[in-house]
């Protein structure tokens, strides 16, 4: 990518950002000894928007969420959730953040009321209200019929909506969900998709969402981020992205050769 | 500090839906009952040899504390070693191999938090076992006249040893994601220092340049939990014995909670 393509990727990116950010992201980078797993990598997400998180397998995607969420501490670079650092001011942005990690982190002997009630007291929902956020999150979520049931016992469409419901009851500013949808069936991710695309047309919610199904993008998104090898290769609004007509699939398959050929350019260049 | 219940709590419930808890404590009371009618029958059987040998000044020194609730709890406390470990391998080690972990790393709470939710429910456990324990000197007292100080204080002492072997479980588990691993390591462990220090003193020391007497002996003698129970068995409760159990639990919370630490930065 040459300085000029850097550039315009920037302001585009940051074109998109409606309201003050609550993700912000500054040089961000994550090694695993020799192997950089995410570099120098910065963009941020306004109040209310919905972004898609692309890349192959290995992109970092996981990495780099599981560094927004203060999961794995970062190598460099800055993260701050609705203004906290997660470092520095790790129990404020902690508390602005609802996280679906790639396995829904559930408990297997607990029902989903339980299960969602422990996740509301651990997220400082306050006593008086935690009834209510429990119910709700159950209900959006569409669990009210296999609450008390053992959560072992669920389908893996409906363990995942439990991971959901751990994800929203405390009402959170960011939204991360890691591959929702991954390894389920063509109806339960359908049914998936319907709720997030509830959560995100209900506002109040900033959806960062990873994935590599293109059509979910196109579904749910306003807007992409593209990684390739830790590093972000595009950053726009799902309608320019997708201007004059060409697919998301199309897109995706461009930069990503362009980016193959520049790294190979680049390797024989240093070489 | 206000998560602490939420986590052991929710830790205690699903220990007591697991069949883990039961076959030990099970175990557990089946041992205990067993142990005790034994004891029972020694004591009467001597009792009735020193009567046909009519050695009135050593009936006179037999006493149920002594030679009857004294050396049960002793050999129970001997059985945790085997037992506790099934309890407290899943501690930490589970929620790294569910993936729970991700979840409360990424909540508002703090590892110390976490690792004391996790001791304060196993030591909720070990309260039962303690129970357990006492439900049968209980029942002396019905027919006899135990003292009541001493009863208390040797069941004390199971209570306080079952709480700092809990520490070790929750050390144990927290180094690996896999529970035989955690279980074989705690096991491990708590041999060492439950019962083997005093004998690696004996045997590493004793023709050594260092002498049994030496400062480094007593130390390694100090770190046994051993000797700590004995005397409160004994109706001692020293303050040192006390702290001894307090900064052995503290060592190894300090250690789990830094291990849990410094995986994420791996």
């Amino acid at each position: 990518m040459t300085e000029a393509e850097r550039g315009k990727v920037e302001s585009s990116g940051a074109g998109t950002a409606t309201g003050a950010p609550v993700i912000e992201v500054e040089g961000l980078c994550k090694r695993y000894g020799d192997f950089e797993a995410v570099r120098d990598l910065s963009f941020s997400v306004g109040a209310g928007e919905v972004v898609g998180f692309l890349g192959p397998n290995g992109a970092g995607k996981t990495t780099t969420m599981r560094m927004l969420t203060g999961f794995v501490p970062a190598t460099d670079g800055i993260v701050r959730i609705a203004g906290a650092d997660i470092f520095s001011q790790g129990m404020e942005a902690r508390r602005a953040i609802g996280y679906l990690p790639e396995s829904p982190p559930l408990y297997p002997e607990m029902s989903p009321a339980g299960y969602v009630d422990f996740v509301a007291r651990l997220k400082d929902v306050p006593r008086g209200e935690r009834k209510d956020a429990v119910d709700r999150a159950l209900d959006r979520c569409g669990l009210r019929d296999v609450c008390h049931r053992e959560i072992r016992q669920l389908s893996k469409g409906y363990r995942q909506r439990v991971g959901l419901a751990q994800a929203i009851v405390h009402e959170p500013k960011v939204l991360v969900l890691d591959e929702p949808t991954v390894g389920l069936d063509p109806i339960q991710i359908r049914e998936i998709r319907a709720l997030i695309g509830d959560l995100a047309a209900s506002g109040g919610h900033t959806i960062l969402l990873s994935t590599h199904i293109l059509a979910e993008v196109e579904a749910i998104c306003q807007r992409v981020i593209l990684l390739q090898r830790g590093r972000k290769v595009l950053d726009q609004p799902l309608s320019e992205a997708t201007a004059g007509g060409a697919s998301l699939e199309e897109v995706f398959a461009r930069v990503m050769t362009r980016e193959e050929i520049g790294s190979a350019a680049a390797g024989g260049a240093a070489a | 500090m206000k998560h602490v219940s939420t986590i052991a709590s929710r830790e205690l419930r699903s220990l007591f839906i697991s069949p883990v808890a039961y076959v030990v404590l099970t175990l557990w009371s089946v041992i205990a009952g067993t142990f005790f009618l034994a004891s029972l029958i020694g004591f009467q059987e001597q009792l009735i040899q020193l009567q046909q040998y009519q050695m009135l000044d050593r009936i006179q020194a037999m006493n149920l504390n002594d030679d009857l609730i004294e050396p049960f709890i002793g050999s129970m406390w001997v059985i945790l070693l085997f037992l506790l470990p099934a309890i407290t391998m899943g501690l930490i080690s589970s929620e790294k191999a569910n993936g729970t972990e991700e979840l409360l790393l990424t909540s508002p709470i703090s590892i110390w938090e976490i690792v004391f939710g996790k001791f304060l429910a196993g030591i909720g456990f070990v309260a039962v076992m303690t129970g357990i324990v006492a439900f049968f000197p209980a029942i002396l007292f019905m027919y006899g006249e135990p003292e009541v100080g001493r009863t208390l204080s040797g069941l004390l002492a199971l209570l306080l040893v079952s709480a700092t072997y809990v520490s070790v479980g929750v050390f144990a588990s927290s180094v690996t994601r896999n529970q035989l691993i955690a279980f074989v390591l705690t096991f491990v462990l708590l041999l060492i220092i439950g019962m083997m220090l005093p004998f690696l003193v004996e045997i590493t020391m004793a023709g050594g340049g260092l002498g049994r007497e030496s400062a480094v002996a007593e130390t390694v003698r100090w770190m046994s939990t051993g000797s700590h129970v004995e005397r409160m068995l004994k109706g001692l409760i020293d303050t040192a014995d006390l702290v001894y159990f307090a900064v052995a639990s503290g060592v190894f919370l300090l250690l789990s909670k830094t291990v849990i630490e410094s995986a994420r930065w791996r």
